[in-house]
């Protein structure tokens, strides 16, 4: 005669990651198919010792509230009314909370729950903007501006192919930016470039020293741009230097004696730093015709060549601060390439 | 169970998850979240189940107008797509049979389609092309205002399971071997139809759904069929047609179907039930149907009494009975045959099972009432009987409740309700 004690319940021991064990009724852990499977394949779960390891996205919380799913689910008798209206309040949860939820459920193979979560999201989803949906899940708006209007074009590709129209992208908005900041100054910007062409041309004149050198180099670079495809560096090296005419030339003796081996070092340091941002120029103003029409264009390789000036940033403040303070030689760092022995050069 | 702000929640899900999610959007805003982010750029794109409709596009006022934008994101959907589509919904008032729809269900041919539906405007028959019965995978196919000429290679689809026709022009012969070609198919749906005369050859038919003008309808092997849903309609003068058949349509109908559980005829269905109906041949006994339903019913005819009674005695277990007649009472108070009842009518005859019957758009004409004495007489374990009066009956209601009060019952639980006035 077996003696049945209503009393005892079978329990089932699961171990969630932070190490913390719980116990749970048999019938209720059951419901879970990911549960279900490991009791009857491996015998686990029956003793605290042998606690059946719950996936790593099944945190206490989470599974506590699988838990009380299972366990109003696997009660027979409930209508489809009931369980309907369960399941309603049961996902009235934050987002944040739902996303933990389905990825848990998910990892326990709860194919109904993740069902019911996910119709729960999309609902969220529905009829919202871009811009809402990013707010409700936090998702980081990183695409430009150009790729949110382009139609789906690199599907599959190179990722290098989009990295660089990424890159060339960012450096457009930034150039904008600056278009905008320096549009306040419009007036001196006009200023500034006669000035610096005279200066420049004074300095050719005058000292021939390596500021000659940066004067050529962003000529250099100016060519370098548009005779990429044909020419290397070092040709272009050349070539500028003869298109540069008069002014190195005359002093070419000097500067090549004494500054060549500098520039070469500066040139190269100078295209290793801006190699990506020219490149990228170069490979998009020939590939892709990003439907810009010729006036954007000019605006934009004006902006390159500002760009590019810009990258001397050092060089261009170093020249006024020389023509403010009157031809007074000073030493200043270089601080692009932090090379202190080209300073000697400045003066 | 806080998160950190900006740390992004969703996106981090599994692909898997993540598809769950865009299918359960319209498609629309599922396309939209390619500008969330980077990573969601294509999480679309591997969608496998696929809903178009009217929705889609904003719509103008311009039909055309509103057809082009349907069809340019349609076919920019596809030509961006990548992996396999295994469920393709195209429902839509706008869009005509076009050359597109032709290249959609070409490009579909090559991924795998397992389930399709289709349902085109209304004002040109959309002609299926060749490449639609290329689709061998298909499981599941609906049609809807069509046309469907299969190239003559054609052999059927080997693993349709599900098949919905609907207003489809269609030659008979191509659908008894289509049907004949599917040998998986457990669920056939064919609706308005115009004089179809079919022979029904499905080894696992378990659901067929029939709506329409069939002239002649011969299950002749459908040996596992469950539930069955016939709607006949017949305008007047096509009940001559109906005489000319050969044989017994009851025999040829539901002659081969000891499975069936469920079984639900509208309009003229036990009209053309009776036709060719020969009382005294032995009947196949239905051990599992367990729910009639027989709409407009005339029992003002008595070879429809007769195809009912047939239906009733022939199911042991039957428990549920759903009857509206369509008698009219003022014609039907001169009925002959009324010895019927107490003469020829089987006696001994226990529904021991019956437990609910619902009369509907009942006119108190006199078989009507033997009727329900005899369902009244005969079912010991009867609980519920409702009945619905018909909304032209107005006088003759008491008489119907004085009537039904009379009569025997043999369960003492039977309940008689009396529904009035259901607006």
């Amino acid at each position: 005669m077996a003696i049945v004690r209503p009393e005892m319940k079978s329990y089932i021991w699961l171990q969630t990651t932070d190490g913390s064990i719980q116990q749970v009724e048999e019938e209720v852990a059951m419901f879970c198919p990911m549960i279900c499977r490991e009791v009857s394949q491996t015998g686990k779960g029956s003793s605290k010792n042998y606690a059946i390891k719950l996936p790593q996205k099944v945190n206490p919380a989470v599974l506590g509230l699988i838990l009380e799913y299972c366990r109003f689910h696997q009660l027979p008798g409930h209508s489809n009314m009931e369980l309907k209206t369960y399941d309603e309040k049961f996902i009235r949860l934050d987002t944040a909370s739902l996303c933990e939820l389905l990825a848990a459920a998910d990892s326990l193979k709860m194919k109904p729950l993740v069902t019911l979560i996910s119709r729960a999201l999309a609902r969220i989803i529905e009829g919202k903007t871009c811009k809402e949906i990013r707010e409700t899940f936090h998702i980081p708006d990183d695409l430009t501006e150009e790729e949110k209007l382009e139609p789906l074009r690199n599907l599959g590709d190179d990722p290098r192919v989009r990295l660089l129209n990424r890159l060339y992208a960012r450096k457009r908005k930034e150039l904008k930016e600056r278009q905008k900041a320096k549009n306040v100054e419009v007036a001196e910007e006009c200023v500034d470039k006669r000035p610096v062409d005279d200066l420049l041309s004074f300095i050719n004149g005058g000292d021939g020293d390596s500021k000659c050198v940066k004067t050529s180099k962003n000529k250099k670079k100016n060519r370098r741009r548009k005779d990429r495809r044909r020419k290397t560096t070092s040709n272009n090296e050349n070539e500028s230097q003869e298109e540069d005419g008069v002014k190195p030339e005359s002093h070419n003796g000097e500067m090549q004696d004494v500054s060549s081996p500098r520039r070469a070092l500066v040139l190269q340091d100078l295209s290793s730093t801006t190699s990506l941002s020219d490149f990228n120029f170069d490979f998009n103003e020939e590939d892709v015709d990003d439907g810009l029409d010729p006036a954007l264009k000019k605006e934009i390789d004006r902006e390159v060549e500002e760009f590019a000036r810009i990258l001397n940033t050092a060089w261009q403040d170093r020249v006024q601060e020389i023509l403010s303070s009157g031809q007074e030689r000073r030493v200043l760092p270089f601080s692009i390439h932090g090379n202190s022995s080209v300073a000697k050069y400045s003066g | 169970m806080a998160n950190s702000s900006g740390q992004d929640i969703i996106t981090d899900l599994p692909q898997s998850i993540i598809e769950i999610i865009l299918t359960k959007l319209p498609i629309r805003d599922a396309v939209r979240t390619s500008i969330l982010s980077s990573r969601w750029r294509y999480k679309w794109a591997t969608l496998t189940q696929l809903v178009f409709d009217d929705n889609c596009v904003s719509q103008f006022n311009d039909r055309t107008a509103t057809e082009n934008k349907l069809v340019k994101f349609i076919t920019r959907f596809l030509f961006l797509h990548e992996g396999p589509i295994h469920k393709f919904t195209l429902s839509t008032y706008y869009l005509q049979s076009s050359p597109d729809i032709d290249q959609w269900l070409l490009f579909l041919s090559r991924k795998g389609i397992k389930e399709l539906v289709l349902e085109v405007g209304d004002e040109e028959w959309f002609r299926a092309p060749s490449c639609l019965f290329a689709c061998l995978k298909l499981t599941s196919l609906e049609l809807l205002r069509c046309e469907l000429d299969p190239p003559p290679e054609f052999r059927g689809f080997s693993c349709l399971k599900y098949l919905n026709l609907q207003q489809v022009l269609v030659a008979p012969e191509v659908i008894e071997n289509l049907i004949s070609g599917c040998p998986l198919l457990e669920s056939l749906t064919l609706s308005y139809f115009d004089s179809l005369a079919l022979t029904v050859r499905a080894p696992n038919l378990k659901y067929l759904k029939l709506e329409g003008e069939f002239k002649d309808i011969c299950l002749e092997y459908t040996p596992l069929l469950v539930v069955v849903s016939v709607a006949m309609y017949m305008t007047d003068d096509k009940t001559e047609p109906f005489e000319q058949s050969s044989g017994c349509n009851f025999d040829k109908f539901l002659g081969g179907v000891p499975c069936l559980e469920k079984l639900t005829g509208q309009i003229y269905f036990t009209k053309y039930m009776s036709i060719g109906y020969e009382l005294g041949k032995v009947p196949l006994t239905y051990d599992r149907l367990k729910l009639i339903q027989l709409y407009q019913v005339s029992f003002e005819d008595m070879k429809e009494i007769l195809v009912v009674l047939r239906l009733i005695l022939s199911s042991p277990n039957l428990q549920e009975l759903q009857i509206s007649s369509s008698s009219n009472a003022i014609a039907a108070s001169e009925a002959t045959d009324l010895n019927f009842w107490e003469t020829d009518c089987p006696t001994g005859c226990t529904l021991k099972n019956l437990k609910t019957v619902k009369i509907s758009d009942l006119s108190g004409v006199p078989h009507e009432m033997e009727f329900l004495k005899f369902l009244l007489k005969n079912s010991p374990v009867l609980e519920v009987m409702s009945v619905l009066p018909g909304i032209y009956v107005s006088c003759g209601k008491l008489n119907v409740v004085i009537e039904l009060l009379r009569f025997r019952r043999a369960s003492a639980k039977a309940e008689i309700i009396f529904i009035q006035d259901q607006v």
